[in-house]
């Protein structure tokens, strides 16, 4: 084993060996203000509850998710909304990136890596989330091109030989110990095993039934983009000659009772096959994701 | 049980267990404009699809367009400019018998899409979109695993966001100045090899009928520039003759007559396959994306309590 792997390899069990602990640091990347919230939220939220101090790093403005507004002033409600819901859950900062929404295709790739990196290397997190960018199916594609750089970030913060000037201001390597990749449930062959299970995150299952409803409320605080998910639903609907009873008359109430249905429809389907009342699911890679058992044991 | 009804409840046991790996039959979703884009010109009609769904839109009552992301230039045997025209000749030949009303190029060079900027390409698909307002778009599944081919994998991304993103008047605002109004396709038919890994693997089968198989057959062979030259019906003859062998349905057929019945059974081939795989005598299959697939903590409540007026 060579002294970068014995390094590499202690930094992930420390938190095994029961050093003295801080408050475990959680550093949550999100491609836009809801699909963290829809994916981890309740997750994210108990570990909050068990004394987490999160952070969330939003790539992109959400400019363009709104139904009658213009980019400049969607973007500038999404962001104190972003805020307002984080807040909600418990988050204790939210950094935005600023990216244009929707056009992160031909963002330099290292650009959004590399300040992924500057975080991890500043909150040195003990628990990673990102959006899952081997998921299938999910037409947001910000989500894939984010959460590949911050994949990427999350392998690279731990060597030196990236973004060395960091190291000049006392920004020093991070391995974060704990990964996990969220998605909404696109993907229909999200849960079956990999063609191989060498170095592969394993599933994981979180029950949050204690966190749902402040997660629903975290949603519920995203105003614009729920209104633009409600009218554009309600649009298409009636442009076909069908009606939602809910949306009959678009109000703030009949919103926020589509989030709540969107929010349970969205445990159910990860509490499947378990049981739990309501869920979410992960691709997770932990302690034991490259170390082999023979270390292990 | 008597070993007569053991064995007949076997044979049930048998047939269920076929059927449940049977794919499912889609249908032509409600809608009136069905857009196919893809980078090349013979992209509508191949081994993997898509002239016999085609066909079968036009049959439903849809109007159908082709986007031709690339210029072909590289497609063919002659020098880049002369397979450029020759290619767009013959794709707007194939796609009306198919019974589609355009081939709009977009000219991108072929086989250079690797590095071009993806917004770009996509805001060229977002004012097609709003112009041609379809309710289906038809394109590559962008999921697709160990896909080689860089015009493909970028034109399936631009697809995949432009498809609904053209609903967002945030999205290239400046379109809207033309008097175009956002518009958001509601169904997305994704194709792909199936022969390459697990990326993309379909979810429903399309079924075609003799004549809509018949237009696919034609329309594949009509790109005479890549396909159905009489030299593969020469080496194959050749090949053939030795080991003595030969095929009485090619006596009396010229090369340039053989070729073309070759490719032309190639497509009717692989519709029996595919149909097979979702016990119909023809069909195409694919990976389909509904309405509201983009909801999918919602879809369930929708399913259960959309009214119509």
């Amino acid at each position: 084993m060579t002294a970068a792997r014995r390094l590499l390899l202690c930094l992930m069990l420390l938190p095994a060996m029961g050093l003295p602990a801080e408050k475990p640091v959680v550093l949550v990347v999100t491609a836009d203000a809801s699909d963290y919230l829809l994916s981890a939220g309740g997750t994210i939220a108990g570990m909050i509850d068990q004394g987490a101090v999160v952070y969330l790093v939003r790539v992109t403005n959400d400019e363009k998710d709104s139904y009658d507004l213009s980019p400049e002033e969607t973007a500038r409600r999404t962001r104190a909304e972003s805020e307002a819901a984080a807040h909600i859950l418990g988050i204790k900062e939210v950094i935005s990136l600023g990216y244009r929404a929707a056009e992160l295709a031909d963002v330099s790739f290292t650009d959004i890596r590399d300040r992924l990196i500057f975080y991890i290397r500043l909150y040195k997190p003990r628990v990673l989330f990102i959006p899952n960018p081997y998921t299938h199916y999910d037409r947001v594609l910000d989500r894939y091109y984010t959460g590949w750089a911050a994949e990427d970030a999350w392998r690279s913060a731990a060597f030196e030989n990236f973004q060395p000037a960091f190291a000049e201001a006392g920004l020093k390597p991070h391995q974060t110990p704990e990964l996990y990749y969220y998605a909404q449930p696109f993907d229909p062959a999200r849960r079956e095993a990999e063609s191989t299970p060498t170095f592969v995150p394993e599933l994981k299952i979180v029950d949050i039934a204690a966190t749902l409803p402040r997660k629903t409320k975290a949603l519920e605080a995203l105003r614009t983009v729920n209104y633009s998910m409600a009218r554009r639903l309600k649009d298409r609907l009636t442009s076909t000659g069908r009606r939602l009873p809910l949306l009959d008359t678009l109000d703030d109430r009949a919103v926020s009772a589509l989030v709540e249905k969107n929010v349970e429809g969205l445990a159910a389907i990860a509490a499947q096959g378990t049981n739990y009342r309501a869920a979410e699911e992960f691709h997770y890679a932990g302690l034991h994701f490259r170390i082999p058992s023979k270390y292990l044991q | 049980m008597r070993s007569s009804h053991l064995a007949a409840g076997l044979v049930l046991c048998a047939g269920l267990a076929g059927a449940a790996d049977l794919l499912p039959l889609g249908r032509i979703p409600p809608g009136k404009t069905v857009l196919v884009i893809q980078p090349h010109h013979d992209d509508h009609t191949t081994d993997y699809g898509m002239g016999g769904l085609i066909a079968r839109f036009v049959d439903e009552g849809y109007d159908a367009y082709y986007v031709r992301a690339s210029n072909d230039e590289k497609d063919g045997n002659h020098l880049p400019a002369e397979n450029d025209i020759i290619n767009l000749r013959e794709s707007i030949a194939a796609t009306r018998i198919l019974g589609m009303k355009k081939v709009i190029s977009l000219n991108w060079r072929n086989d250079y899409m690797n590095p071009i900027p993806l917004d770009e390409l996509r805001a060229q698909l977002i004012l097609l979109i709003r112009k041609y307002r379809p309710d289906v778009v038809l394109g590559h599944d962008p999921w697709e695993h160990y896909q080689k081919n860089p015009d493909h994998r970028n034109v399936s991304r631009a697809l995949a966001e432009a498809y609904w993103l053209a609903g967002y008047a945030n999205v290239n605002p400046e379109q809207l100045k033309l008097g175009l109004k956002p518009w958001a396709a509601s169904y997305y038919f994704g194709k792909a090899r199936l022969d390459w890994g697990l990326g993309h693997r379909s979810n429903i089968a399309m079924e075609l009928n003799e004549s809509q198989v018949r237009r696919k057959e034609q329309a594949y062979q009509t790109h005479r520039n890549v396909y159905a030259h009489p030299d593969s019906a020469r080496a194959m003859k050749a090949a053939l003759a030795r080991e003595h062998l030969y095929i009485p349905a090619w006596e009396g057929l010229d090369d340039q007559q053989a070729a073309v019945e070759m490719e032309e059974w190639y497509m009717n081939w692989i519709s029996r396959v595919r149909g097979r795989e979702a016990g119909v005598k023809y069909a195409e299959d694919y990976y389909f994306m509904d309405e509201f697939d983009y909801l999918p903590g919602l879809k369930d409540y929708l399913k259960h309590n959309v009214e119509k007026q």
